[in-house]
Formats: structure tokens, C-alpha cells, sequence
């Protein structure tokens, strides 16, 4: 992480599909997170966010820090784990890229050469969770995930907040 | 005995496309499979919820053209309640798709196209994307199609009030009409975006046309299919991305059929196979045939050359010249030249921008009479729109109370399922053969086939990463004697 200014513009994402099934986990952090920690001078929300690519770069843009919720399904992951990485590893997540479009690592990189005012790559802060299920539709998530939101909760918003507060 | 390739394209993420080749005894290639796990349930989902929620739940099957799902649902959904539309709010959602097409477009061509082109199919794959491109034609491109894609898009959220899981169409019409202010706002963006469709074609001249290898490639490489073609037409068999009547024809130029959108049923079928979850459409009249080409084929192609091949002329003048210009360098109309679809885009760009044009010159279009207020339910209705990259079928139907009883979807990369599979075994039939073994070209050549039908899973199945990372192994007697892989 860079040192910002304390006046920078921070932007929270909650990446997802909120019918496919835990594909809404990110939704949920970022709906739950704005309405009880989300009043903060500098900070915009946006919950619900499906895009990728370039329709993601005009989303960022004239941000200095950024901080997605997104899901992940790894090989053997176990659903309910979470991770945290920057913009060099993108592409673990599964709604950050976008075949029809160029991935979001790309657009924010074009986006730096034509002089937009985009975050860094240390500062795009990612917090993935692993998921069980995101191939059915569904407006509920699977049991596993369920039963871990509430420690999702308590643990990844811990760290949200000293994002938001550095 | 048989030795298998593996291409596994994402080895650590859920819901990945895999390509299996096959080979024979002497090193041929013997048959590919292109498999895809396929999004389940969203027909059950649907059921039991109000028929006018569709239109706004469809939006989320998918991030990429939200907005096609939305106007094709919003038209089946106009059937269940009787068909009545306002005359504005056709013209209005016409408006609005356009613009919906020209940012689409660009973002495809300049992203994904334009690399293959500008910095040459053997280009070094971590320069093969939009930076390389913009390093290449100079930074001043990379901000005007920044700048134009942004622009359309900031029309379709004027127009429909979002960019995104809209919410926009009504049965009988839209929520909101286009104020005379809002109309001045983007009024300017449109001639702009005009030049800016100008502009992209003449870079296609200078860039592709020029290099007779690129030609080359178009015209002559593995990337042809004698496999017919479908779009929707308007009443002069212009290309209609928003309503019409589906024309499909084959390869030769003769019209196969030509049917509204209720009669799809009747001529559309869909072939499973057991290796994969996703469908393949075929012409119903003449029975599933396989995997193949031939003037009797029952396999079609839905994409913007598809579309450009089954019109008589485009609905345009500008339009009607770039359409005139490609089928003469590629040696009359229809072609099989699959790569120009990358053509076909820029080309519909045009009309698009010009339907824009004459649109902000209608005087009804900022009327106040927008929407015809359902009066009954009838029960049934099928939507067709041309998605960017196919054409996009949702039929429903509901209940005496307008509660949903069931729903199917044909969307756009579905349709183009069959041709996909079969121009992947072209490609690498032309790179795997006896004594010929494959290198590291095969991905991308593999990736250039399926960027011409801008393929898009996160409806027709699930969503694949956007650098399309591919894993290529060749076994032979159990042993892994070729290993290439990128992005994974």
C-alpha cells in the first residue's frame, strides 16, 4: 500500500451476480458494509457491480484507492475462505475479467497511459471468498457460505475499515 | 493408439472452457471437442415470478450485454400482454441500442480485434492487447476510443437511465421518454461518434487491407465454414439489430427461410450432445445432420458477418458503402470468411451512428407518449433482437394472473455453438498434422477463431477470463511430450 492523501477518493465494489447463487457474496459485504460502516467523507459505494474491463475502468476513474469484494473458486478451496491480493493477480477472481472486453489489470494499465487518474496497483485492494457454487441460479446462497457470512463479516469489514482509515 | 491434446484454458477457476484434440495413428488430427459447463436454472428461476419482472432480472444473467437480454425480454414480454406497443417506445429503444452497439463494438474491436491486426497474429502474447495496440498507432487513438466508447455509452444512460441491469422497458413501452434537454446533451457526441465509425474503418483499410498477409489470412487461411447464415432483417432485408424477421441463408446466397419472432419454434431446433452442457441450434426443417458443411447442411452462423451476409444492402448510405466495399475485396456477397467479422462490426457501427443521426432529427422522438398500457394478458410471447454477436431468442409464457410458466432462452453465442467446434477442428487440422507437431502458435491461433464470433459464456454458459488463458498438452502413450500453456 502507497501513502495517500487523506482528502484521496475511495471507491468500495461489491463485484457479483446476485441470483447465482454465491456469486452475491460480494454484493452482500458491500450492501451490509455501506449500511452500517459506509458514512465516511471520501467514500463511494457501489454494491452491485457485474462489469468488467473498460466498462470497469470508467467506474474507477478518478479514484486513488480501490477496494473490491468478489468471489473465488479455487481447486480445492473451501468455501468460506477468503484472500486478499492486489492488481497483479486479477485475474483469480471470476468477475474481474470478462472475455468480450480486455481483462481489469489491462484497462486500468490503458487507462494510466492516456492519463487518467486511476489507482495504483497496490492500491486496488481485493477481498475474495471462496465460493461453492456460482453455475445455478438462485437467490440464496449455499448452506456453507451462509454459515460463514457472519465471520466474513466480522473479519473482512476489520479490514476494509483500516483500508479506509489509513 | 488415439493420443489426446488437452487445451484446459483456466486451471483454477471454476466453470472453464476445455478444447480436447484427438489425434489418429499417423499424427492427423481425428476430432476436437469444445466443451463449456453451461449456467443451470435460470428458466426454473423464473418461474412462479411476475412476467413483467423478467425484463429486469434478465439483466443479470449477464455482464456483457445486459442490454440485448433486456430488449428481447422486453419484447416477449410486450407478446404475454398482448403485443401493443407505444410507436415512441420502438423508435426510443431502437435509439437506445444503437448506442448500445457502438460502445460494444468498439470495446470488441480495438481490445480484441484490433491486436491480431495491428500487431500481427504472431506478436508476442504479452504485448497482444489494447496497450499494444495504442503503442503502436499512437496514444491519441487510445484516447479517442476511450473518449467514443464513453460517449455512446453515456447515450444509452441518457436514454434508459442506466448503464446497466436496466430497468428501463415496460410491457407497452419504457418508464421514461427523451427530454428535449437530454437530446441536446448527446446531440453533438453523435456526430463525433460518426467520424469516430469513419475513422475506424479507414484504420481498417490502412492497417489490414494494406498488409496482403492480413488479406491473406482473412480470405484464404483455415477460418471458413460452408455453413449458412441468419440475421434479422427489416421489410427491404436490411440488417434490424432491434426487430424484424430472421432471415437465414446459406452460403451460396439463396434464403433458406425467413420467419417472425413467434414462428421461431418451428424453425429452430436444438441438438444436445453428450460432451457438453451447451446446445446446438440447427434448422429445424432439415433435420440435425452432424458437424457438417455443405450446401445441405442445418448449421448457421449468427454474427455481424452473418448478419451482413443474409441483408440485400444496409439500411444506411455510409453503412451501404462499407458494406459494398468489404463483399468486393472479399469477392462478392455472401463470404465464409469468418475473420471479417471483425469487418462486419465497423461496418454496423456506421449504421448504428447513422440510425443515431436520424433519430435526433425525428421531432416525435422527445415525445410524451411513450408507453400503451397493457389492457390484458394473452399469455405467450417471443422477443428476437440481434445480441452483438448472435441472434438472441427469449420466449415465455404466463399464467391468466401474468405469473411466468416457463421460459427458454437461444441466445446469441449459442447459436454459433456448432460453427465454433468445427472451425477449432480446422485449425488445428491445419496446425497438427503428420510430422507437423504444434507450438506455441496454436493458441492463438485457436483464439483468433473464436474472437470472430466474439463469443460470450456468461449467458450461454459460464464466463471465461478475459485473457483467455489456454493450457495445450500433448499425451501420447501416457506421457506428456508438449506442454504450452499461457495466462494460467
Amino acid at each position: 500500500m502507497t501513502d495517500i492523501t487523506d482528502t484521496a477518493k475511495k471507491l468500495l465494489i461489491g463485484m457479483g451476480n446476485p441470483i447465482l447463487s454465491d456469486d452475491a457474496i460480494g454484493i452482500r459485504l458491500a450492501t451490509e458494509f455501506k449500511e452500517r460502516l459506509g458514512e465516511r467523507p471520501g467514500l463511494d459505494i457501489v454494491e452491485e457491480c457485474c462489469v468488467g474491463g473498460l466498462n470497469l475502468l470508467d467506474l474507477v476513474t478518478g479514484y486513488e484507492r480501490l477496494i473490491v469484494v468478489d468471489s473465488i473458486k479455487t481447486i480445492n478451496g473451501v468455501p468460506g475462505t477468503w484472500y486478499r491480493f492486489d492488481a497483479s493477480s486479477l485475474r483469480e477472481t471470476m468477475n474481474l475479467n470478462n472475455v468480450h472486453d480486455t481483462n481489469f489489470a489491462t484497462a486500468l494499465e490503458f487507462g494510466r497511459h492516456l492519463g487518467m487518474v486511476v489507482p495504483t496497483d497496490t492500491e486496488n485492494h481485493i477481498f475474495a471468498v471462496e465460493i461453492e457454487d456460482n453455475i445455478n441460479f438462485s437467490d440464496q446462497m449455499t448452506p456453507a457460505l451462509e454459515a460463514a457470512y457472519p465471520d466474513l463479516v466480522k473479519e473482512i469489514f476489520v479490514e476494509i475499515e483500516r483500508l479506509l482509515d489509513s | 493408439m488415439t493420443r489426446k491434446i488437452s487445451i484446459d484454458p483456466i486451471t483454477r477457476l471454476e466453470g472453464h472452457g476445455k478444447i480436447e484434440i484427438f489425434l489418429d495413428d499417423s499424427g492427423a488430427v481425428e476430432d476436437t471437442f469444445f466443451q463449456i459447463p453451461e449456467l443451470r436454472g435460470f428458466e426454473r428461476f423464473v418461474v412462479g415470478r411476475p412476467i413483467e419482472e423478467l425484463p429486469r432480472i434478465v439483466t443479470r444473467i449477464c455482464g456483457v450485454c445486459p442490454a440485448s437480454h433486456h430488449m428481447a425480454s422486453a419484447k416477449a414480454v410486450d407478446g404475454c400482454f398482448g403485443g401493443e406497443v407505444a410507436p415512441l417506445a420502438h423508435k426510443l429503444r431502437d435509439m437506445y441500442y444503437h448506442a448500445h452497439y457502438i460502445h460494444s463494438h468498439i470495446a470488441h474491436f480495438y481490445a480484441l480485434a484490433a491486436p491480431d491486426f495491428v500487431l500481427g497474429p504472431d506478436a508476442d502474447p504479452a504485448t497482444r492487447n489494447v496497450l499494444g495496440v495504442v503503442h503502436k498507432v499512437g496514444l491519441e487513438i487510445g484516447g479517442a476510443v476511450i473518449k467514443s466508447r464513453g460517449q455512446a455509452q453515456e447515450i444509452q444512460r441518457i436514454i434508459g437511465g442506466r448503464n446497466t441491469q436496466d430497468i428501463w422497458c415496460l410491457p407497452g413501452g419504457v418508464a421514461k421518454g427523451l427530454k428535449p434537454e437530454e437530446l441536446a446533451e448527446f446531440r453533438p457526441w453523435v456526430d463525433e461518434l460518426y467520424d469516430f465509425t469513419q475513422f475506424s474503418l479507414q484504420l481498417f483499410r490502412d492497417v489490414v487491407l494494406a498488409n496482403e498477409t492480413y488479406v491473406d489470412i482473412i480470405v484464404n487461411g483455415p477460418y471458413t465454414l460452408d455453413v449458412h447464415n441468419m440475421g434479422l432483417v427489416d421489410d427491404n432485408n436490411a440488417p434490424n439489430f432491434y426487430d424484424g424477421k430472421v432471415r437465414v441463408v446459406d452460403f451460396e446466397g439463396n434464403e433458406i427461410c425467413k420467419y417472425a419472432a413467434n414462428d421461431y419454434a418451428d424453425n429452430i431446433a436444438e441438438h444436445v450432445e453428450d460432451w457438453t452442457y451447451l446446445k446446438f441450434p440447427y434448422l429445424k426443417q432439415r433435420g440435425w445432420k452432424g458437424f457438417h458443411e455443405g450446401i445441405d447442411s442445418s448449421l448457421y452462423c449468427a454474427s455481424p458477418l452473418s448478419r451482413l451476409n443474409v441483408a440485400d444492402r444496409m439500411a444506411t448510405p455510409k453503412a451501404q458503402e462499407g458494406y459494398d466495399e468489404m463483399f468486393k475485396t472479399l469477392g462478392g456477397h455472401p463470404t465464409k470468411a469468418l475473420l471479417a467479422n471483425h469487418w462486419a462490426r465497423l461496418v454496423e457501427m456506421v449504421q448504428n451512428a447513422e440510425m443515431l443521426k436520424q433519430y435526433c432529427e425525428d421531432p416525435e422522438i422527445t415525445g410524451d407518449n411513450f408507453r400503451v398500457i397493457p389492457q390484458r394478458v394473452t399469455g405467450e410471447g417471443v422477443g428476437i433482437v440481434e445480441a452483438m454477436r448472435g441472434t438472441l431468442t427469449h420466449h415465455y409464457t404466463c399464467d391468466a394472473n401474468a405469473i411466468c410458466t416457463s421460459a427458454n432462452l437461444i441466445v446469441g453465442t449459442t447459436n454459433n455453438n456448432a460453427p465454433i467446434h468445427m472451425v477449432t477442428k480446422k485449425i488445428a487440422s491445419a496446425l497438427i498434422q503428420p510430422g507437423k507437431d504444434p507450438d506455441q502458435g496454436i493458441l492463438n491461433m485457436i483464439e483468433m477463431g473464436f474472437r470472430a464470433f466474439d463469443p460470450c459464456y456468461s449467458c450461454a454458459t459460464h464466463s471465461l477470463p478475459g485473457q483467455m488463458p489456454l493450457e495445450v498438452r500433448v499425451h501420447r502413450s501416457g506421457q506428456i511430450t508438449h506442454h504450452f500453456k499461457r495466462g494460467c
